[in-house]
């Protein structure tokens, strides 16, 4: 790929110190542009000599993909094939101006990305992914007797998002910011009524304290509505542009996820590799039958940061039941079948109603009987508590696992339900607790730590959770499977 | 898939977890836990000293403070002894066990399969009176990880031996297997 790539390289730094050049106010000053050029050369010279030292090759007898980076401290990574979890290939508008891509190849080790290979040519690119494709290729290869019909299926289009679908996809997902808002814009309408019947009632009809009312109210409602329909366009632009044109492909052993507007990003993913499938569903999307599906997979590091665990996270928007098929008999080998439901006991709904409703309640009611300006607002508390317990009361009805043979199933939520499937292989240790005052009526909880994260389930039959636990840990220990 | 079709397991047959004897840590533990936490009493203790006569606004809630802090301190001691009372492990041909818990009893079950590496640590105390403390770390994160605390030093460096050679078997078979 040679020097091919070290002109782009260059040319990304002369765009980006034309842009700073741009900026810069030159005052006719002679020494700022000498040092600027000075600073420029210098750039140019560590990059290029960074460009020749960068160089990576994939060792195929020993399943290797090697890079070596560094000017005067030499770096080398290797990692094994086997150990990849995901290959990326993004481009960037910047990249995508000089035709270059990138790619990065994830493993579960560290945080970030192991390889960074910022500037390649669209063929090494591809041809690099089908060499780490290759891999699974051969593996696919040994055990042909038995994998024929995946060989036949090859690079079969799973899903395809048309444009229309996204735009579906934009109006009905992050619907919790939306009424968010719509919430915000209920309570200062109400808010401004109480002021208007106040003003009727300090001054009987006076004009002008109902104009200005009115004008507030207007305003207000300007406001609102731009604010709504701002956040709906943000989402659609949002939603447009990173998951414009989504398509995933099937080759032989992984998935290939491709999406982007102007940054296209390429992914490249070995099923076995993933920890968690989860497909997530609204009221609305039920409606038009659509559904958003995430695939997480391992992450090392902390895992109280989100944003980390986004970058092991892929997701993919709107696909319907069949997509969805398909994507878990590609994942998981089969759609998992129906099994056992269990359901947790009805002291699920204790604690959040006391903790949630009672106390803020009492607390508002106190306050209320002696604060003399809240005593109007006293029924919100009621509307508040209804509310409150109509959602509790759908999370304890929604919140069930169920379990088969091959797969444990997690729905949980109140409005986006979701339903997250892991096989019982991927369990890494699992936890079960009681309190000992749901000892009598043999309540407990259980906590299936996986390395995607956890799957609880509380407040089941503790009895029964002794009898999942042991086995699935008699099946994490008695079959051979890995969980990567 | 292969490996589940064969389903013919009675499953009121399978190991039951609950119903495992579990070892106690060593009773000399209690000891250091006595020790650390007379040491961070005293640390405390002298710091509200130091505020009470430094502090002329404290002077005269003395008596108030002092109790205070000793009630807490006391809630606190029981606290420990009841946790370290609760606390046992168990250490099965396939996986290791810790139950664990003040209010809640917590017990976690760590397959000797998913182990990733095994940390052995010995603090100052904990070598006088020959304990030491095992940490199993899996990939399922912080919450997926075991301490097990006051093993008698010769018992927690076998049990580390043990399953150390566990993890080379499991991981000499999967080699021979690929």
């Amino acid at each position: 790929m040679g020097s091919h790539t070290a002109f782009k390289i260059v040319k990304v730094f002369i765009i980006l110190f034309a842009i700073s050049l741009v900026k810069m106010k030159t005052n006719s000053l002679i020494f700022l542009t000498s040092g600027l050029a000075i600073v420029i050369f210098i750039s140019f010279l560590i990059a290029y000599l960074w460009y020749l030292k960068f160089t990576f090759f994939l060792n195929k007898d020993k399943q290797e993909f090697i890079v070596n980076k560094g000017i005067f401290n030499r770096d080398q990574v290797i990692i094994q094939l086997d150990k990849i979890q995901q290959v990326n290939i993004n481009q960037t508008i910047l990249q995508k101006i000089i035709g270059v891509y990138g790619l990065k190849i994830d493993t579960a080790g560290s945080n970030g990305a192991e390889a960074n290979i910022l500037a390649i040519d669209e063929s090494s690119a591809y041809n690099l992914k089908e060499h780490l494709l290759n891999k699974s290729t051969d593996f696919a290869l040994d055990i042909k007797e038995n994998d024929e019909a995946n060989i036949t299926t090859e690079n079969r289009s799973i899903v395809q998002i048309s444009t229309w679908t996204l735009f579906k996809v934009g109006l009905t997902s992050n619907y919790g910011r939306s009424l968010g808002l719509l919430i915000l814009f209920l309570s200062s309408l109400i808010h401004e009524g109480q002021q208007i019947i106040k003003a009727f009632q300090i001054d009987g009809i006076h004009y002008v304290s109902l104009m200005s009312g009115m004008s507030t109210i207007f305003s207000v409602t300007i406001l609102v509505v731009t604010l709504l329909l701002l956040s709906l366009i943000f989402n659609l632009v949002r939603v447009f542009y990173k998951y414009f044109e989504l398509k995933i492909t099937q080759h032989k052993h992984s998935l290939l996820i491709s999406y982007g507007l102007f940054a296209k990003k390429n992914t490249l993913v070995n099923p076995e590799k993933v920890q968690i499938t989860k497909h997530t569903q609204n009221f609305f999307q039920k409606k038009i039958g659509l559904l958003n599906m995430s695939l997480r997979q391992a992450h090392f590091g902390k895992s109280k940061d989100e944003h980390e665990m986004q970058g092991n996270t892929l997701e993919i928007v709107g696909c319907n039941a069949n997509e969805r098929d398909e994507l878990l008999k590609m994942i998981l080998g089969k759609i998992p079948a129906k099994g056992k439901i269990f359901i947790p006991n009805w002291r699920f709904l204790n604690l959040p109603i006391f903790f949630n409703l009672v106390i803020p309640v009492v607390v508002f009611l106190i306050v209320g009987f002696n604060v003399a300006e809240i005593k109007p607002y006293l029924p919100l508390a009621g509307i508040y508590f209804l509310t409150g317990v109509l959602m509790i009361y759908i999370s304890y009805k929604r919140h069930r696992i169920t379990v088969n043979e091959e797969f444990i199933i997690k729905k949980s939520g109140i409005w986006d339900i979701s339903h997250e499937i892991i096989m019982p292989n991927k369990i890494q240790a699992i936890t079960t607790f009681q309190y000992p005052w749901h000892k009598g009526v043999d309540v407990g909880h259980l906590c299936l730590h996986t390395a995607a994260g956890k799957i609880r389930f509380k407040y089941g039959n503790y009895t029964e959770i002794k009898h999942l636990v042991n086995y699935w840990i008699y099946q994490v220990e008695s079959g051979n499977k890995g969980w990567m | 898939m292969s490996l589940f079709e064969n389903d013919t397991i009675d499953i009121s047959t399978i190991p039951r977890y609950e119903e495992i004897e579990l070892n106690k840590p060593h009773q000399d533990y209690l000891k250091i836990i006595f020790i650390n936490f007379s040491i961070s009493f005293i640390v405390f203790g002298a710091l509200i000293g130091l505020g009470i006569t430094f502090i002329d606004e404290l002077k005269p809630n003395v008596v108030l403070i002092l109790s205070i802090y000793l009630v807490f301190m006391g809630l606190l001691i029981l606290l420990f002894v009841a946790s370290f009372k609760k606390r046992g492990y168990a250490i099965r041909s396939k996986d290791v066990i810790y139950k664990s818990g003040i209010i809640a009893e917590s017990t976690t079950i760590v397959p000797l399969n998913r182990i990733q590496h095994i940390e052995l640590n010995e603090g100052i105390f904990s070598r006088i009176f020959k304990l030491g403390s095992l940490q199993v770390f899996t990939a399922g994160g912080d919450s997926g990880h075991l301490k097990i605390k006051g093993i008698p030093i010769d018992e927690a460096k076998s049990i580390r031996d043990l399953l150390l050679n566990t993890l080379n078997l499991a991981k000499n078979s999967t080699i021979i297997e690929e």
